[in-house]
């Protein structure tokens, strides 16, 4: 086992906050805290309104999982929590989305160090034409990684369950790996930037039963150490890893609460509907 | 496919709210029997838990398909739940109807009997639970289901005054011991079976509200 890496990246400062204070939830004891903060917030493709007037909080340590129908704006928010949209031509926000308590869509905010302490995981698996190791080590390094990388990447394949697989052919193109494991390398690549949150954008969609069960059980570890925000058209899926269940339609959030109560007795007729297919 | 799942879903609940209609006739059917001369009634009850018994097996294994098949998630889910725990009440209560049978079938003079006044109360009592909560099991009606709490605790104390009843006469009457125990049994029998409606009227609340209410003080009446 290795231990935690030590180094340190050389942290832009993302606000008035600092940088100790900012890592804070990581600690591992601290349920219950707020990590994201959402007030009133909005996202506008041009004229069209994606995402509608969300409140809610992200609370640190758990697994929130977002659900709706397509097109409901649940990948639209999760990309608004890290700042994925901003490339986007046209895309505008309103409202507030705070990190810690800092709006991350404040002026004096880095995007890039948003998205680092705030990792995100896609829908197909994306690793970089790239030795296993190198997928690693590239972003830790050109963010000035100053500890031992090869520590680093150990510690960053163990959590995300896939050392076992690749301790051996870590020089080996990490196209050659399975669908499954190309994934769980990629949140190994998110992991080995010490981020807070970890986003996951339909993370099992592409990938077959075992693959999947493989990710859901590292989600379930990975919440010990990490705030998870997952968004997954499977129902069953966020019912297993999930804490808290947020139900999205039509860009509005109908309603969000713990994944149980959300599962056996939804508030709200229309997350009934949708949880029990009787939708449309 | 969400249709088909519901259409079965609806089967299932219809078909257990039968197998509740049969075991309500078996119960009605037993009472009966113990006040009347003969054992025309009491075999016919006893014949007829083979039947309850054999759809028993065939609703639980429907359950469980549909749960391994649908996964089900909110209403449908305590639905299914319901429906497994109901039947194994209800199959229960068909044992309690045989079992008063049995005594009935050595019962021929029971209206003569210590404790037979308060067993003649206890039965109507206990046959009108059991037919109100299987309405509201089949309406899923949680608030009519709610109205049986009460009755429960009305059967419990007739039952307490039976027992009374049978030791305080028993050894000073003429009757034979087996005849007391006989009767004894009977009431103890009609009082589990207002037990498993209340058992019943819990999982319709369940049903109708996502609330687990079992082992809870009752609602203090305004």
């Amino acid at each position: 086992m290795t231990v935690a890496p030590t180094g340190n990246m050389v942290k832009p400062v993302l606000s008035i906050k600092s940088t100790n204070a900012l890592r804070q939830p990581s600690d591992g004891d601290n349920q219950g805290a707020t990590h994201l903060s959402i007030e009133d917030f909005s996202v506008f493709y041009r004229e069209f309104q994606a995402v509608k007037n969300v409140t809610m909080v992200v609370p640190s340590g758990r697994v929130t999982a977002i659900i709706g129908p397509s097109g409901c704006g649940k990948s639209t928010l999760l990309r608004a929590m890290n700042r994925m949209n901003d490339l986007i031509p046209g895309v505008r926000t309103t409202g507030r989305l705070c990190y810690l308590g800092v709006d991350i869509y404040g002026r004096e905010c880095d995007p890039v160090e948003v998205r680092r302490r705030i990792g995100m995981v896609f829908q197909r698996p994306n690793p970089f034409p790239k030795s296993i190791f190198r997928n690693i080590a590239w972003a830790p390094r050109i963010n000035g990684y100053r500890g031992d990388i090869s520590n680093l990447v150990e510690h960053a394949l163990r959590q995300a369950a896939l050392w076992d697989e690749v301790k051996d052919k870590l020089d080996q193109s990490a196209l050659a790996l399975s669908g499954g494991q190309q994934q769980r390398l990629c949140i190994a690549r998110a992991i080995a930037m010490q981020p807070d949150v970890l986003l996951m954008d339909e993370p099992c969609s592409a990938l077959d039963p075992i693959a999947t069960s493989h990710i859901e059980d590292l989600i379930d570890e990975l919440k010990k150490q990490y705030t998870v925000v997952l968004v997954t058209h499977n129902m069953q899926q966020a019912a297993r890893v999930s804490d808290r269940t947020a139900f999205m339609y039509m860009g509005e959030l109908i309603e969000i609460d713990e994944t149980r109560t959300i599962f056996t007795k939804p508030k709200k007729q229309q997350t009934e509907d949708y949880i029990t297919g009787r939708f449309g | 496919m969400t249709v088909h799942f519901v259409n079965q879903l609806d089967e299932l609940l219809l078909r257990s709210v039968r197998m509740g209609n049969l075991v309500e006739d078996m119960v009605q059917e037993a009472g009966e029997a113990v006040f009347e001369p003969g054992d025309r009634l009491a075999r016919r009850v006893i014949s007829r838990d083979f039947a309850v018994d054999d759809e028993e097996v065939k609703v639980e294994s429907e359950v469980i398909r549909l749960m391994a098949l649908y996964q089900p998630v909110g209403p449908d889910l305590r639905l299914l739940c319901t429906i497994l725990k109901v039947n194994n009440d209800l199959e229960r209560v068909a044992d309690c109807a045989v079992n008063i049978a049995e005594r009935a079938c050595h019962l021929d003079a029971a209206k003569d009997l210590p404790g037979a006044e308060t067993v003649r109360q206890m039965d109507p009592l206990v046959r009108r639970m059991l037919r109100d909560v299987l309405q509201a099991y089949s309406a899923q009606d949680g608030e009519a289901a709610k109205k049986i709490f009460t009755e429960e605790e009305m059967v419990d104390a007739l039952y307490a005054q039976t027992v009374k009843t049978i030791v305080a006469e028993g050894a000073d009457s003429s009757h034979e011991m087996a005849s007391l125990l006989d009767m004894l049994s009977v009431a103890k029998n009609l009082e589990r079976i207002g037990d498993f409606a209340t058992n019943i009227a819990e999982d319709v609340v369940f049903l109708s509200t996502g609330d687990i209410v079992r082992h809870q003080s009752p609602p203090e009446e305004s």
